[in-house]
């Protein structure tokens, strides 16, 4: 996969190129500023775009608003933001054009080597890959959400897991269940919240994110 | 001492001489806006008036403050904006108007009883003790014999310039007492009255309230930026070594010294950054051995010789401690930065309530005294009600000088 990276610190930019050199992808530009970013992508099209919040000259949040201006530019370019702090708004500003092809982790997350590769795979294909802290904001804000409350403490974690962008088979792997009943419980959570049935798992990511951030 | 006794007489002359024209012109103006009050023309005829009146009341401060031997602030708050009707009722309502021309009413009576009391006894003093020079000049026969002897004859003359000289200490002291006395009362009237003292008090401490409020706010974005940036960020480097290890040793069943160790040493960078953050939050050693300790752990660590002076400081409170820390780091950290000081000298005195601390180095001087660093402290300092005082001229020496209450 073609990646470009954005990030400002020489420590953590050198560490994502090792990463993803040692695991097959090619960094086709890593550059430290918002512009330069915009520059990279519009220059070299990569498969995947990797940023960071916050970068030069401002250090608030440019490159979380440089990744806005290319997707408006050009809708679906995949762009996965990493971030020290995870902000449930940003996450809402990120999906909130509806076309995937996103993803917002942790930059801890990254250590979870085949996780955080699963993830720029997903982002890359199209998918969602939102931080289990995101969606740990996304439920504490709808605690007393009547369609949340009416799911059991299993539904709540395929739901979560759901939320964060996992396939199926993910969810399988990941909760050690059978692919019928995680299909079950996921009929069952989208009856409950009257969420429209979809097997396109992207869709449905959308569709509970937009639930969960109403 | 001979200064303040001149200074005093020349008070005392001037108000016998301006005490009558000061005493007219109120009167003469209080009765015309009076008798004007009740028509249209009273509160511009008010404000013309009252802006004389406080030139004269501006006069009678600085004559006062010559004797007193310290300024004394006006007390005039800032007049409203609008015509002059609208002006002129606010000076009615004004107290520091009606204290101002009480002021020179008062000083007729004062003056002259001042006159008659300090010049006479001055005046009376000094031709005494110069007796010889024109007492003969006045021949009078009709005295009686002690003072006769006295005033007539040239040893009797000098022997009054003798007792003159004996009664000039007494002389001094009742002038420079009453022209205090009198310079006192004009104090009084003419500076700020407590309502007034109070509100600008209020006001400082608004102003000084608010930016320590911007400072910490500041500060706190400081340390945000140092963890993001600094600690945090070399862990999640740390991280990502880890991991890499991991996935090797797993491809390969080799273990990844090398990325283990370069795992280890970001962690101990983490670390160290943390140390340091901490050690500008609060430096542990102030909260363990109190203030001396801690500047000369400060002054070990510097990079030219710092020497300290500390008599007994007793125990400050742990803000003043503070703030008299990081004025002596920051202080420190310009004399080697800016100032390429080659010694450095740190006096700590604590006298009564105050902690003053002094730093003072031998370097180029030409410090900009409200540079950023600086800035903060001085907000730090103003929040404890505190000053500091920065004399750096060029070519050196670079003084900064600071003063802490203790007692809150």
């Amino acid at each position: 996969m073609r990646i470009v990276i954005a990030e400002d610190l020489l420590l953590l930019r050198d560490g994502l190129v090792r990463i993803l050199t040692d695991t097959g992808h090619t960094v086709v530009a890593a550059v430290a500023t918002a512009p330069e970013l915009e520059e990279a992508v519009a220059e070299h099209r990569p498969d995947l775009s990797i940023v960071d919040v916050r970068l030069p000259p401002g250090f608030r949040d440019e490159g979380l608003r440089a990744a806005l201006a290319i997707r408006r530019r050009a809708p679906k370019t995949p762009i996965l933001i990493l971030s020290q702090y995870v902000e449930r708004v940003y996450a809402a500003e990120l999906i909130a054009d509806g076309n995937g092809a996103v993803g917002y982790l942790l930059k801890d997350r990254v250590t979870a080597l085949d996780e955080f590769l699963d993830a720029i795979d997903r982002v890359a294909a199209g998918g969602t890959a939102m931080d289990p802290e995101v969606v740990r904001q996304l439920f504490a804000r709808n605690n007393r959400d009547q369609g949340v409350a009416t799911l059991t403490a299993r539904e709540r974690e395929v739901l979560g897991l759901v939320a964060q962008g996992l396939s199926n088979s993910a969810i399988c792997a990941e909760l050690v269940l059978a692919p019928a009943s995680v299909e079950k419980h996921i009929g069952n959570i989208l009856a409950k919240l009257e969420l429209p049935l979809a097997d396109d798992t992207h869709r449905r990511v959308r569709a509970v994110l937009a639930y969960l951030n109403h | 001492m001979f200064h303040r006794g001149v200074r005093a007489l020349a008070y005392l002359l001037t108000s016998l001489v301006l005490g009558p024209a000061t005493f007219v012109w109120a009167v003469v103006t209080t009765l015309v806006s009076g008798v004007l009050s009740f028509t249209y023309l009273a509160p511009p005829t008010f404000l013309t008036v009252t802006w004389v009146t406080r030139w004269i009341a501006r006069l009678e401060r600085l004559r006062a403050a010559l004797v007193l031997g310290k300024a004394i602030e006006a007390p005039y708050p800032p007049l409203p904006a609008g015509n002059p009707w609208v002006r002129g009722r606010a000076l009615v309502r004004e107290p520091a108007t009606w204290r101002d021309l009480a002021w020179l009413l008062l000083l007729f009576p004062l003056g002259l009883a001042g006159a008659l009391s300090g010049v006479v006894v001055a005046v009376v003093d000094l031709a005494t003790i110069v007796a010889p020079v024109w007492l003969w000049s006045v021949p009078n026969p009709y005295l009686p014999p002690i003072v006769d002897w006295l005033f007539n004859t040239t040893g009797g003359r000098f022997v009054l310039t003798a007792l003159g000289l004996a009664l000039a200490p007494t002389a001094w002291w009742l002038v420079t007492g009453v022209a205090g006395v009198q310079a006192r009362v004009a104090a009084a009237l003419l500076e700020p009255g407590p309502r007034l003292r109070l509100a600008r008090r209020a006001r400082e401490l608004a102003s000084t309230r608010r930016r320590v409020v911007d400072a910490q706010a500041a500060e706190l974005r400081r340390i945000e930026r140092d963890l993001h940036d600094g600690a945090q960020a070399r862990i999640v480097a740390a991280g990502m070594t880890l991991a890499l290890a991991d996935r090797k040793m797993r491809l390969s069943g080799q273990p990844a010294r090398d990325d283990v160790s370069t795992a280890r040493r970001q962690l101990d960078e983490a670390l160290a950054e943390l140390r340091r953050l901490v050690r500008g939050i609060h430096p542990p050693i102030l909260t363990d051995r109190g203030l001396a300790a801690a500047l000369a752990a400060l002054a070990g660590d510097a990079p030219l010789p710092v020497e300290i002076h500390a008599g007994d400081l007793g125990e400050p409170a742990p803000a003043v401690e503070s703030a008299a820390y990081f004025v002596t780091a920051e202080a420190l950290a310009n004399a080697v930065k800016h100032a390429a000081a080659t010694t450095c000298t740190i006096t700590l005195t604590r006298e009564a309530d105050v902690l003053t601390v002094e730093i003072h180095d031998d370097g180029r001087g030409g410090a900009d005294a409200s540079g950023s660093g600086l800035d903060g402290l001085r907000r730090r300092v103003e929040a404890l009600d505190g000053t500091i005082t920065v004399t750096s001229p060029v070519g050196g020496p670079t003084i900064v000088h600071t003063e802490l209450p203790c007692a809150l």
